[in-house]
């Protein structure tokens, strides 16, 4: 912070708050950066699950419905809870939405040299086919985790 | 005291490894609450079952991926809600930044605290 006065009268333009609803293009923006609400939705949902798992009683040596009660709530009653499923599965959309258009831009922000002597970039495509590679495996690794480690 | 060296890049890293991280990984752990949310599993048998979740989170290398995973998303997502706030017409402030950010470091360190508890406990 500066002691000085300020004599500056910076120009501000009046801007509406709704802005980006006159433009589809500009509500696709929107809607992009909106996805982030649903990515801290997820986030919470997990911490949620973590905390009311640390909760239970983790010493008994047989699990039964009493000791394992915060978390039968947290898998049975919250997310098997009709609306946290339909948010959920608004959360999915969202985020293969924010997949898709970060994918898709990522060809701008990353550009890497073919090799040392040349400079020919690595064909954008390359870049955006292995990501979408990447999402594929992860999602597969992540399913086959999922379905057999079940006891 | 004013550092003359911007912070922006710190947020800015875990902006962009949050955004990979949302895009790669979310999708799958969002399938995988769905279809537990539909099997509704028991104690001991289900997708997603108290004893199958013991020995995810007992597990060391898992439990430091899915705490990677959250930790980024919730960096990312606070970086771009405190962003888009100059789209929504509001001028950020320095409180604006503690209001975001503090929220993005107490969700991880509390992500942290119960992971590292759980997996004590289990261990």
């Amino acid at each position: 912070m500066s002691e000085v006065k300020s004599y500056r009268k910076p120009f501000t333009p009046k801007v509406e708050a709704n802005w980006w609803t006159k433009n589809p293009f500009y509500t696709r923006y929107m809607l992009r950066e909106g996805t982030c609400l649903l990515g801290l939705f997820v986030s919470c949902e997990i911490l949620l699950g973590i905390f009311l798992f640390a909760m239970c009683d983790l010493g008994a040596a047989e699990a039964t419905a009493e000791s394992a009660a915060p978390y039968m709530w947290w898998i049975n009653s919250f997310v098997g809870n009709p609306i946290v499923m339909i948010l959920n599965l608004i959360a999915l959309a969202a985020v293969l939405f924010h997949a898709v258009t970060f994918f898709n831009m990522m060809p701008q922000a990353v550009r890497i040299f073919m090799n040392k002597n040349t400079t020919d970039l690595v064909p954008g495509s390359f870049i955006v086919i292995g990501l979408y590679a990447a999402l594929a495996a992860c999602t597969v690794v992540v399913l086959i985790l999922a379905f057999a480690s079940i006891p | 005291m004013h550092s003359p060296r911007s912070d922006e890049p710190i947020y800015w890293l875990l902006f962009g490894a949050g955004g990979l991280a949302m895009a790669i990984v979310v999708p799958s752990i969002l399938i995988v609450l769905l279809a537990a949310g539909v099997a509704s599993p028991d104690v001991n048998e289900g997708l997603l079952s108290f004893a199958q979740v013991k020995g995810l989170l007992g597990n060391w290398f898992l439990s430091l991926i899915l705490f990677g995973v959250v930790f980024l998303t919730i960096w990312h997502s606070c970086h771009r809600i405190y962003h888009t706030l100059h789209d929504l017409t509001i001028h950020t402030t320095k409180l604006h930044f503690f209001v975001f950010y503090g929220l993005a470091a107490c969700l991880s360190f509390a992500l942290l605290a119960l992971q590292f508890l759980v997996y004590c406990k289990l261990f």
